[in-house]
């Protein structure tokens, strides 16, 4: 008797008796086949859904090459006959320049996010038929690589004196630009990015420059052509009666810097108004608004599919213990012990899940070449599936915990009860 | 017989409350889902002018540069240049004829109270008010004036006449605004077609401008050229009037056919417009000219995007799930009666009328799915207001959603519930009676 009980704790398994399971569970086809479902079409959506919700957090997470957080933007529109674009711009920047909480102050229309900018095309070699690597184009001063903070990784900062002053009609191309080591890379087809420094490059196949200096990052302000890692710098400033500031604080003075700003800028000059007082973050979440929405929703929708999985299985499980209740007690009568009650719930939802799972695994790559077809999604990784396929089978044994747990607890006594 | 299926219903939903509660509740999410995503595209691709919106086109010149294209793979740009503006416009080949921009600038009005602001303006032909169907609170627009000639003349929206005029009839009074005195000739009552067909520049649900003022106006005072411009020729030079004779495309082109108009006789005009333009030496590429009625525009421009489709299907998905899942919980609970019924049939009973009965219950709890669904739908729009801040003004539950809710919710329940409910009357009592 000893040796036989030792041998019931080494193999717990022996003891589950699939037949009758099996015979039981087919007694009940309809609802079973419910729960299979369920589960399946659960493991369909959950791999999918999540896999979109990764690929969207991917997006959101990109970074754009500038400092975030520590930076807004403000616009200055002059609006009275003697307001002198220039010499307003130049007196602002000063100022702002010296605050004490300011890093450094730049004019521009263009920034990442700010969702527009030209798009010029670059080459190598003069003339129309070249190969061109297109390009978004900011227009900085020389302070422009400090307050987007960015990093110059070859070459130099333009001068003060490169730094042409223009009006909007007025085209004339600098001599000398800055590119991101993306253009640089793509324009020479080299790792070496010091040997680009000092070449020529032709910008829409007419103007001829020098790249004077490659920052290692920064994203276009918007991206029509999947380029968006590819934009130019030139040493120019561009005065229109409104004007933007692009201005980079200090950690943790992004807050007070912008209600002290605004606060000054509107004193000093009663002849413009400020406008759009924004930080870059409010307008990255402005631009990836789709896509935070459809993170949200996702989420929304794979958690409640869990939920409602769950209480399918659960439901089912519990119904079966008040239906079994006698069976149970005559068991454990008979000598089954408390694990044997509760291993049997669970192989019972093993084989369930695993049904579900079979199924499900088809679904799952069925909907993604749907999707894939449909919306130019990219492929389901199997390594979602498997996720997806850990999950269920995780949420099934939650689900049958409870009602599990209540069947190990009857009675033996019950099966002397009649019903 | 009804009303005692109908007491007999309530009772047991009332005794088995949590099991039918999960059912409905079940039943409601997964409606719930599906309507909110569907009302998302339903009212995204809602037709902005319904009276007419097949006969309004947009039209498309390929005035673009051999061997390129102005959009990818190889489509024309989506404006067109200032002179084939001019031309298609002055030549009168439709009914309405309008081509549009949209630029901005300094509003200063003459009361000191009013603090001047930036305005944003479209610059537009007249007939761009009767094509849209612009619906005007005081005075009316203008006709589409001949090539040259200037008028200072404005048209407000509600919203820029209370802020300037604090909202009275302002037609005829003068405001002053880029530099000049223009004169007041209407007002717009309420205005916001979603979407914002006639120019997306700005995105799909975007307001509607401030102002609007003949589009000579913006040549005459050099405005700034707002929204999409694009131009592939490498040298045009810096004059202002240097870029509106350049290949550069910045002007939206509408145009509307009379009711018996065909499509096929506008074609030929723009044909053998084109065909004229390529002996001039313009219009390198092969004659692509595109005409898309406002359906078709909206759809090429993917206002509902693809995000909303891919949320339909999966709300789809989920409420299979929530029927899969009602369907056994039901399963279950027409089970948990088998003796009752049994004892019903034993006593006289029909098959059809125990089947009656669970499809009598079954439908109040498809009710009870409803009224759930309904009231987690209009939670969930609100945080889809939320989550779509440009779009919230239009987000409402109309009375065909909701009617489709609650047949979608009945609906539901019967198919969930039809085949528990089948089985319970084929079952044999004798069993159930020992």
């Amino acid at each position: 008797m000893s040796s036989n009980q030792s041998q019931q704790t080494r193999l717990p398994f022996i003891r589950i008796a699939f037949r009758p399971m099996i015979s039981s569970l087919l007694r009940q086809k309809y609802a079973m086949a419910m729960l299979v479902l369920q589960i399946a079409l659960t493991l369909a959506v959950i791999s999918n859904g999540l896999f979109i919700v990764s690929q969207r957090l991917e997006i959101l997470q990109r970074e754009s090459g500038i400092d975030e957080p520590h930076t807004f933007v403000l616009t200055s529109s002059g609006f009275t006959e003697n307001f002198n674009p220039q010499t307003s711009m130049q007196t602002d920047l000063a100022e702002l320049r010296q605050m004490p909480n300011i890093i450094n102050a730049v004019a521009t229309y263009s920034f990442p996010y700010s969702g527009s900018s030209d798009w010029d095309d670059l080459q190598t070699v003069a003339g129309s038929d070249q190969n061109t690597v297109p390009a978004a184009s900011y227009k900085l001063d020389e302070h422009g690589i400090e307050a987007l903070g960015l990093s110059l990784i070859a070459g130099e900062n333009f001068s003060p004196s490169e730094v042409l002053w223009q009006t909007e009609s007025n085209k004339t191309f600098p001599n000398v630009v800055i590119i991101t080591s993306n253009v640089a890379r793509n324009l020479f087809s080299t790792l070496d990015l010091a040997s680009v420094i000092g070449k020529t490059i032709f910008i829409n196949a007419a103007h001829s420059t020098v790249v004077k200096g490659i920052v290692n990052q920064l994203q276009a302000p918007w991206d029509p052509v999947g380029q968006i890692e590819n934009s130019i710098i030139y040493p120019r400033v561009v005065t229109r009666n409104s004007s933007r500031y692009l201005i980079r604080t200090k950690p943790l003075m992004l807050q007070s810097t912008i209600a002290d700003v605004e606060q000054y800028l509107e004193m000093s000059n009663q002849q413009r108004m400020i406008r759009k007082v924004q930080s870059i973050e409010t307008i990255k979440k402005q631009i990836y608004g789709p896509d935070i929405a459809a993170i949200t929703i996702l989420l929304v929708v794979v958690s409640a599919l869990t939920i409602i999985a769950a209480m399918g299985i659960a439901g089912i499980a519990s119904f079966n213990v008040i239906k079994r209740h006698k069976q149970i007690g005559i068991r454990r009568a008979l000598g089954a012990n408390k694990m044997d009650i509760l291993s049997q719930f669970f192989t019972e939802n093993i084989i369930q899940t695993s049904c579900g799972v079979f199924i499900g695994c088809i679904l799952a790559v069925a909907l993604n070449i749907f999707l894939v077809a449909q919306y130019g999604l990219p492929k389901l990784p199997s390594s979602y599936i498997l996720i997806a396929v850990l999950c269920v089978y995780v949420l099934g044994i939650l689900a049958t915990l409870k009602p599990a747990l209540r069947a190990m607890n009857i009675s033996p006594a019950e099966a002397t009860k009649s019903q | 017989m009804f009303d005692y299926y109908l007491k007999l219903s309530l009772k047991n939903i009332y005794r088995q409350k949590n099991l039918s509660l999960l059912i409905a509740t079940t039943l409601g999410l997964g409606i719930a889902a599906c309507m909110i995503t569907y009302s998302l595209i339903h009212l995204m691709s809602k037709d902005p002018l319904p009276n007419k919106s097949q006969r309004v086109y947009h039209v498309q010149l390929d005035n673009w540069k051999l061997n390129f294209s102005a959009i990818p793979p190889d489509l024309p740009p989506e404006e067109v240049t200032w002179r084939d503006a001019m031309n298609i416009v002055h030549a009168k080949q439709a009914k309405f004829q309008a081509a549009h921009a949209i630029t901005w600038g300094m509003v200063t009005p003459e009361d000191k109270n009013v603090p001047p602001f930036l305005g944003v303006i479209r610059a537009t032909q007249g007939e761009f008010f009767p094509m849209f169907e612009v619906p005007f609170l005081y005075g009316q627009g203008w006709q589409n004036y001949p090539a040259n000639h200037v008028e200072y003349v404005t048209i407000l929206s509600k919203s820029t006449n209370q802020r300037v005029f604090g909202g009275v009839n302002s037609v005829g009074q003068t405001l002053p605004m880029l530099g000049q005195l223009f004169t007041v000739v209407g007002v717009l009552d309420e205005w916001h077609p979603s979407p914002k067909y006639f120019d997306m520049s700005f995105g799909a649900f975007y307001q509607p401008e401030d102002l609007y003022v003949p589009l000579q106006i913006k040549l005459e005072l050099e405005l700034p050229h707002g929204g999409h411009t694009n131009c592939w020729e490498s040298d045009i030079g810096d004059e202002y009037q240097a870029f509106l004779n350049s290949e550069c495309v910045n002007f939206n082109l509408w145009i509307e056919l009379a009711s018996g108009q065909s499509k096929q006789q506008f074609d030929n005009f723009l044909q053998a417009y084109v065909e004229q333009q390529k002996s001039l030496g313009r219009f390198p590429k092969v004659t692509n000219n595109i005409l898309m009625d406002i359906k078709q525009w909206l759809i090429h421009k993917e206002v509902v995007s693809s995000d909303m489709y891919l949320f339909f299907y999966l709300a789809l998905l989920f409420l299979l799930v929530c029927l899969f899942n009602a369907a056994s919980l039901m399963s279950t609970k027409f089970a948990a009666k088998n003796n009752e019924i049994a004892l019903r049939r034993a006593l006289g009973a029909t098959q059809q009328a125990i089947f009656s009965q669970c499809l009598t219950e079954t439908i109040i709890l498809g009710c009870l799915g409803a009224l759930i669904g309904l009231v987690l739908c209009m939670l969930g729009l609100e945080g889809i207001k939320y989550l779509y801040p440009n779009f919230s003004t239009f987000i409402s539950l109309d009375m065909p959603l909701l009617l489709i809710t609650v047949g979608m919710s009945i609906l539901s329940s019967i198919f969930a519930g039809l085949i528990p409910s089948i089985k319970v009357c084929m079952l044999a009592p004798a069993v159930y009676l020992k």
